[in-house]
């Protein structure tokens, strides 16, 4: 094992600091160039950029959304209008003193939020899919906007709300405070969206089942990110509602959840300044151009609209990106944090009481028996592999050791708590640790970020920093240094070879300080010296910290070498239960790989 | 009986407006959000057709063959490079209908045009007087509905199509041109779409942005559906009947809705709507 110091991706701190300082500086910047341009613009275009500017707050939030988090949404439109028909009711009936005003304000943020929650529950489940979330948010604004044409007096129906009170503003005053909420939103959204919790956003889009798996709980995430970004939305609808003095069923409709789609998508989704840029740059042309040529608007930008999810599905952005790319740069590395050694957990006591027992379990899909009358029990610091020929059900006992929602008869338990019913995430707690078969990882992370998130269920993450250091377990650190991952803490996980990132992942599953470990076929596709090292990795762990791994394998040379216990399965019984010798010497082990067997 | 009888007719309009949808959704797991602007089409052939002072019905092989060879087109250049991105089909399909949409106000105008009715007046069914189009609407959405399952039962075309339905990887291996399969697919998809934009005529005005308010609920019965013909007939009567008995005595407004209600909590209670495999 090398002992020497892990490499210091960290930049100069100089460099650091300006870094973390450019959003604040941008936002400096433009808001002073906002608060003078009313004074340089013509009256049409001050009014022009000032609904720009708003929708340039909901583009924000549906880039989170979708560009970040992979939730495509119609929906912001629907949270927008209630929030402008909120702060329209109320300030119609009551007048706008400044208490109401207020009031107005904080139910134009609640309403929305609260909906938000209730969308954001209905669409975000254990085993929920992303299209499932893509048609709610399609019926929630034809729903609100089917109830405003039915509010009668109160929503106007289809003629909408006019004559309220606004705030004592002129045109001018209207135009710097939605240039004040537009660079506070951008600007909240910049900087988390580079957080370490922002990053999450990310990794829950690239592959939400490994974050359950790394005990985060994707599914709490994404409905945080629904009821927040509903109550944003409906801020941006308060404003709206005062600026413009009107609100109408349109503003909560469908069509406009569209339109914002596509304003982000020119724009470029996931970049935060794009969909900023693209939506005010595409409102002010549509509105200066839609006098003379409607019809034609409408056709341009749609056929745009089309040619860039075609071919340049980054947006403009991506040609901006390109551009700049072009220019000579320094620092084009990533900034990666320092890796330091955590100080070790108590180690387990070798104990007879088991840590996971399994006992009667039973799977079927449909007739077909997959898993019958399974029975076991691992102890801490066994080191158990399973093996048998395909099909014998091996991945199958690992879901269901993994996953309580599977359904299942008989029972489970790890350290004598059951886990039926429990999402992954929650088993994660428990302390059992999962790898798959084919490495599931955060592809569009660095190594750094995805270790980090490997210790957020216990560390947290900082919702507006990225943390400077990234402490692990020892065994953890040990595992990148034998495979020289201590080395790429700021690489492109997508630029990892494929043993790579099998070690990127087993590093991420021991760094949750799992007290059972589960490794479907950690070895398969690696190299002779691969193998080696995470065969040593996986006795340390076992021998040394006392976790118990159990181990799916089909390299028979490989598990004797390593195993304290082998357990064989065959067409969905176990078969065997015993040590090395007394299953490699097994004539029924052999006749089931000849071939033989089948009853 | 009336109810009844408004029952099954609405459950044929929805099954006829959301077949070319389920077609296209069920092979190549695409969401066609231009599917409003292809029963957009279908009604303007109907125009077309009426214009130049044709039979009304030559409406229908007429907007079947337009569709498809349009279909055939938005295939080759706007869904195959798209095959891997699902959820950024739904958005190109969806900038393609507003595409169309545009064109064919550029071409007729955005006002409401008038076709001559397919078949007017009333019959008496059991005693009771019904339109006599809506009868015709559901013994259309049973023929097309009986075509389309022979089609996929009974041809080689329908062998390959559940065939990659099934498992898309495996039938290219086994040599079937899946390619083919889908662009057919598509345009079959899109050619029933506009047929059923010219069925709709009689019973909705025809303007450039009719087909939207059909496509979301031709959308939610194909999500419930999940790609099965029979499941998609199933949906169409339930999801009809609530959407007919809740406008009668509760509400319309409610019952306008009521589709895509129900479709999202079907789907929330059991991701694989009413088609359980």
């Amino acid at each position: 094992m090398r002992n020497d110091a892990p490499a210091l991706a960290t930049a100069a701190p100089g460099r650091w600091r300006l870094s973390s300082a450019a959003p604040i500086l941008v936002a400096a910047l433009a808001a002073a160039a906002l608060w003078v341009a009313p004074s340089v613009l013509d009256p049409f275009a001050t009014n022009v950029l000032t609904r720009s500017m708003i929708y340039a707050v909901l583009a924000v939030t549906v880039d989170l959304l979708w560009g970040f988090m992979g939730a495509l949404t119609f929906g912001q439109a629907a949270f927008f209008g209630i929030g402008a028909y909120a702060a329209a009711m109320l300030l119609g009936q009551y007048g706008g003193a400044p208490q109401w005003m207020a009031a107005a304000l904080g139910l134009a943020v609640a309403v929305p939020a609260a909906l938000g929650l209730a969308v954001g529950w209905l669409s975000f489940y254990h085993r929920s899919t992303a299209l499932y979330a893509s048609v709610v948010s399609l019926v929630v604004p034809i729903v609100v906007v089917q109830l405003i044409y039915s509010g009668g007096e109160w929503t106007g129906s289809s003629s909408g709300l006019v004559g309220f009170d606004v705030l004592p503003f002129e045109i001018e005053g209207y135009f710097r405070l939605a240039a004040i909420v537009m660079v506070a939103v951008t600007l909240a959204a910049w900087v988390f969206a580079r957080s370490d919790a922002g990053r999450a956003l990310v990794a829950v889009r690239d592959n939400d089942a490994r974050c359950a798996y790394l005990g985060l709980d994707p599914k709490r995430l994404q409905v945080v990110m629904t009821t927040v970004l509903a109550g944003v939305a409906g801020l941006a609808g308060f404003v709206f509602a005062n600026a413009s003095g009107v609100v109408a069923p349109e503003n909560a409709g469908f069509l406009f959840g569209t339109e914002l789609v596509i304003w982000v998508a020119l724009g470029g989704r996931g970049t935060l300044l794009g969909p900023v840029l693209g939506t005010i740059g595409i409102d002010y042309l549509g509105a200066n151009l839609s006098g003379d040529l409607p019809f034609l608007w409408q056709l341009l930008l749609g056929a745009t609209f089309v040619a860039v999810i075609i071919l340049l599905p980054g947006g403009l952005a991506e040609i901006a990106k390109r551009a700049f790319a072009v220019l000579p740069s320094k620092g084009a590395e990533e900034t990666a944090p320092r890796l330091v050694a955590r100080p070790p957990k108590p180690i387990q006591v070798a104990s007879e009481h088991p840590l996971l027992t399994v006992s009667g379990l039973a799977k079927s899909y449909g007739s077909l028996k997959v898993l019958e009358n399974i029975d076991l029990a691992i102890r801490p610091g066994e080191l158990v592999s399973l093996v048998g020929p395909n099909g014998a059900g091996k991945t199958t006992l690992m879901r269901c050791l993994s996953d309580g929602t599977e359904p299942i008869s008989g029972a489970i338990t790890v350290d004598g708590a059951p886990i039926a019913g429990l999402a992954p995430d929650r088993i994660v707690a428990l302390g059992v640790g999962r790898k798959f078969q084919v490495a599931s990882v955060f592809e569009s992370l660095t190594v750094a970020e995805c270790l980090l998130l490997a210790r957020a269920s216990q560390d947290g993450l900082s919702l507006v920093g990225q943390a400077g250091t990234l402490s692990l377990p020892q065994a953890a650190l040990d595992v990148m240094r034998m495979t020289g991952l201590d080395r790429l803490l700021g690489t492109s996980v997508r630029l990892l070879s494929h043993g790579q990132k099998q070690a990127l992942e087993l590093s991420m599953v021991v760094a949750l300080e799992p007290r059972i470990i589960l490794l479907d076929e950690p070895t398969a596709g690696l190299t002779k010296a691969e193998r080696t090292t995470i065969g040593t990795v996986l006795k340390t762990l076992t021998s040394d910290l006392g976790i118990a791994a159990v181990l799916v394998e089909h390299d028979l040379d490989f598990v004797r070498e390593i195993s304290s216990r082998i357990v064989v399965l065959h067409q969905g019984r176990l078969v065997l239960d015993g040590t090395v010798d007394e299953v490699v010497g097994s004539e029924l082990v052999k006749t089931i790989y000849s071939g033989g067997g089948h009853d | 009986m009336l109810l009844i009888l408004d029952i099954m007719t609405t459950a044929a309009i929805l099954f006829v407006v959301a077949i070319g949808l389920l077609a296209i959704f069920g092979v190549l797991k695409i969401i066609n959000f231009a599917h409003g602007a292809w029963l957009t089409i279908g009604a303007y052939c109907a125009v077309v057709t009426a214009q130049l002072g044709f039979n009304p019905w030559l409406a229908l092989p007429l907007a079947f063959l337009v569709g498809g060879a349009l279909g055939g087109l938005a295939e080759l250049f706007i869904i195959r490079p798209l095959y891997r991105r699902p959820l950024d089909a739904i958005l190109a399909t969806w900038g393609l209908g507003i595409v169309i949409g545009q064109l064919i106000t550029l071409g007729f105008g955005r006002d409401v045009q008038f076709t001559p009715n397919l078949l007017s007046g009333t019959v008496t069914v059991l005693g009771t007087d019904y339109s006599a189009y809506r009868l015709v609407a559901l013994a259309a959405a049973l023929v097309i509905g009986v075509a389309f399952a022979a089609t996929m039962e009974g041809t080689r075309l329908g062998l390959s199509a559940r065939a990659v339905i099934m498992n898309e990887t495996l039938a290219r291996g086994l040599g079937i041109d899946t390619a083919r399969v889908r662009l057919i697919t598509f345009m079959i998809g899109a050619g029933l779409a506009a047929l059923a934009g010219v069925l709709l005529t009689p019973l909705t005005s025809v303007d450039p942005t009719m087909g939207v308010g059909w496509l979301i609920g031709a959308f939610m019965l194909v999500m419930v559906a999940n790609g099965s013909l029979l499941a998609l007939a199933i949906a169409c009567l339930l999801f009809g009947a609530a959407q007919v008995l809740i406008s009668t005595f509760v509400s319309p407004i409610l019952g306008s809705i009521a589709i895509a209600i129900l479709a999202a909590l079907v789907l929330r209670v059991s991701p694989k709507g009413f088609a359980r495999a």
